[in-house]
């Protein structure tokens, strides 16, 4: 009886817990060592590498060509910008003039595919946060867009729809009504969700205030995308080194003012409408032409080193590509967001609970194949 | 009498939400009975990979050029060229999809110009053995006799040539080629 006693004694001790590998909260493959004293987070370690695919090694065994594929599988949330920074970062180094209609078809694909991956990010969110109905209206939405791609290019997930040079098929017919009436009618859609979230009190308390990210922070971190444009600093790739003609489009760049989980989810919720703004704007003035500049069927790019980035949906993704001069690449180091995005965890969540060590998490909107490549 | 109200109120709100359910009770359902009903799938849709054959002769359109095995980036297709002494044309003696390994990406019918091969919409390939899903050339021209298929912008410009040269003038069109031909025969 005394002994029973003696070990309930509630101790102030420090102990550790392993979260993941296999947690559902944590998105795929992630392991967390929490330094827990009481529910309370001291300290946290992310442990990665348990999907790691080893992309880049394969990319020197591949033609410049035979690499698309794989790059579909780095992301496999947001495929199009994974392949659409390969192909860009090919054609820097060989120099190849992508025609007008081919870059507005990349534009518009990868800003579908922004939409798909932020409402993967507004479910999957809301599932963690306990939420379960909010899941099946996004991926309602979202399987419009998958119809779109699947239409276009012939998949669902690992689209393969870039190409050194342009883009591997044009639009069906039937795509663009499709599309106009998928804007349409995803506008109402979203306002619908943020009836649902904005200013629900529940999703309030869960959000405001939690984990907040001050921009100096989050820069030595080397976070991207909406997790730092929720702190309120000013970086979008398709503004600030605009590829792809995006320049030549119209589209508000949404910043948060606090860096909390709120903010985060509300510059997504706002790029979603802004990705729509742009979808319509690439419909309507898709200009005539070729969709695929002519490349050698055995392609040789010049030796040399380049570097390509763009915005993809979780921050900033980019190759680093170098050339010996054969029909395959030297070097490959692939940049994803969702790498430094992840850094920023450890800052996050000291200090509050394991509860709340979630909804940070899905704020990051981290992709974990992606970390590991 | 609150017992009264609170029964009332009850059946009203079940109206209520039943009123809901008879708003949807007419429309048709989202679901699909699966193995009974099939999606239609979108015409470039890409699944399963076929030989296609001719409509009018029945014969394989590939003539083992070796170009998708080449595009293939996981390595999943092999062939063996084979040469036809009458016709003196090549055709594929062996043709061997690993679909283990196949990750459906579509190079190899970007890569042919002869439409040989295609991807399709057939997605139905589960099996207890992992020998039987490596396809040979007689299973894959069997599944691509019914697939029906246009003939791509590069093969309309080349291939009426390309007949008319296997009628009239073939040993110029075969001529090229044929040293490495003759290797691998």
């Amino acid at each position: 009886m005394t002994d029973v006693t003696k070990n309930i004694q509630l101790s102030e001790e420090e102990f550790l817990l392993n979260m993941g590998p296999q947690h559902p909260s944590t998105h795929g493959v992630l392991r967390l060592v929490l330094k827990l004293r009481g529910e309370f987070i001291e300290d946290l370690t992310p442990h990665v590498g348990y999907l790691h695919r080893s992309i880049e090694k394969i990319a020197e065994n591949r033609t410049y060509a035979q690499f698309m594929p794989f790059t579909d599988r780095i992301d496999y949330c947001a495929s199009m910008p994974c392949n659409l920074a390969w192909a860009l970062a090919v054609e820097k180094l060989a120099g190849i003039e992508v025609p007008p209609r081919a870059q507005y078809l990349r534009v518009l694909m990868t800003e579908l595919n922004r939409i798909a991956s932020h409402l993967i990010y507004l479910g999957v969110m809301s599932l963690d946060l306990g939420a379960f109905t909010p899941f099946l209206y996004t991926f309602r939405e979202r399987e419009w867009i998958l119809d779109l791609f699947e239409m276009t290019c012939g998949q669902r997930l690992t689209y393969n729809y870039m190409r050194i040079g342009g883009v591997s098929r044009d639009l069906p017919p039937e795509f663009y009504q499709s599309c106009k009436n998928f804007t349409k009618v995803f506008l109402k859609k979203v306002d619908e969700y943020e009836a649902l979230f904005t200013y629900n009190p529940i999703f309030l308390t869960r959000t405001k205030d939690i984990g907040i990210l001050p921009i100096a922070v989050g820069l030595e971190y080397g976070a991207s995308g909406p997790t730092i444009r929720g702190s309120g600093h000013n970086w979008d790739l398709r503004k600030v080194e605009p590829y792809s003609s995006y320049e030549k489009f119209d589209f508000n760049v949404p910043l948060g003012t606090k860096g909390d989980v709120w903010d985060r989810y509300m510059v997504r919720v706002q790029e979603m409408r802004e990705s729509c703004k742009i979808i319509n704007q690439a419909l309507d003035g898709l200009p005539e032409g070729e969709i695929k500049a002519k490349v050698p069927g055995v392609f040789k790019p010049p030796a040399g080193e380049v570097i390509s980035r763009i915005e993809a949906p979780r921050g900033e993704m980019g190759y680093y590509l170098v050339s010996d001069g054969s029909t395959k690449p030297y070097r490959v180091k692939i940049r994803t967001a969702s790498y430094g995005n992840l850094q920023v965890l450890r800052y996050l969540s000291r200090g509050w609970k394991i509860a709340d060590l979630v909804a940070i998490f899905g704020s990051l909107d981290v992709v974990l194949p992606e970390v590991d490549r | 009498m609150g017992y009264f109200k609170e029964f009332f109120s009850g059946i009203y709100n079940l109206l209520l939400g039943l009123k809901t359910t008879a708003k949807y009770l007419p429309e048709r359902a989202v679901t699909l009975q699966y193995p009974k009903e099939k999606w239609p799938m979108p015409e470039r849709s890409r699944g399963i990979v076929v030989l296609l054959s001719d409509p009018d002769t029945g014969e394989l359109n590939c003539t083992a050029c070796l170009l998708c095995q080449k595009a293939c980036p996981v390595a999943a297709i092999t062939i063996t060229q084979a040469k036809n002494e009458t016709t003196n044309k090549r055709y594929p003696k062996t043709f061997e999809v690993n679909n283990t390994i196949c990750c459906f990406c579509g190079l190899c019918e970007e890569a042919c110009n002869f439409d040989a091969i295609k991807l399709t919409g057939l997605y139905e390939f589960a099996t207890f053995d992992k020998e039987s899903l490596i396809f040979q050339k007689e299973k894959l021209q069997e599944l691509g006799r019914n697939v029906k298929y246009e003939k791509k912008r590069k093969s309309v410009a080349k291939k009426p040539a390309a007949k008319s040269e296997t009628t009239e003038t073939k040993p110029q069109s075969a001529a090229p080629s044929d040293p490495p031909k003759g290797e691998e025969a």
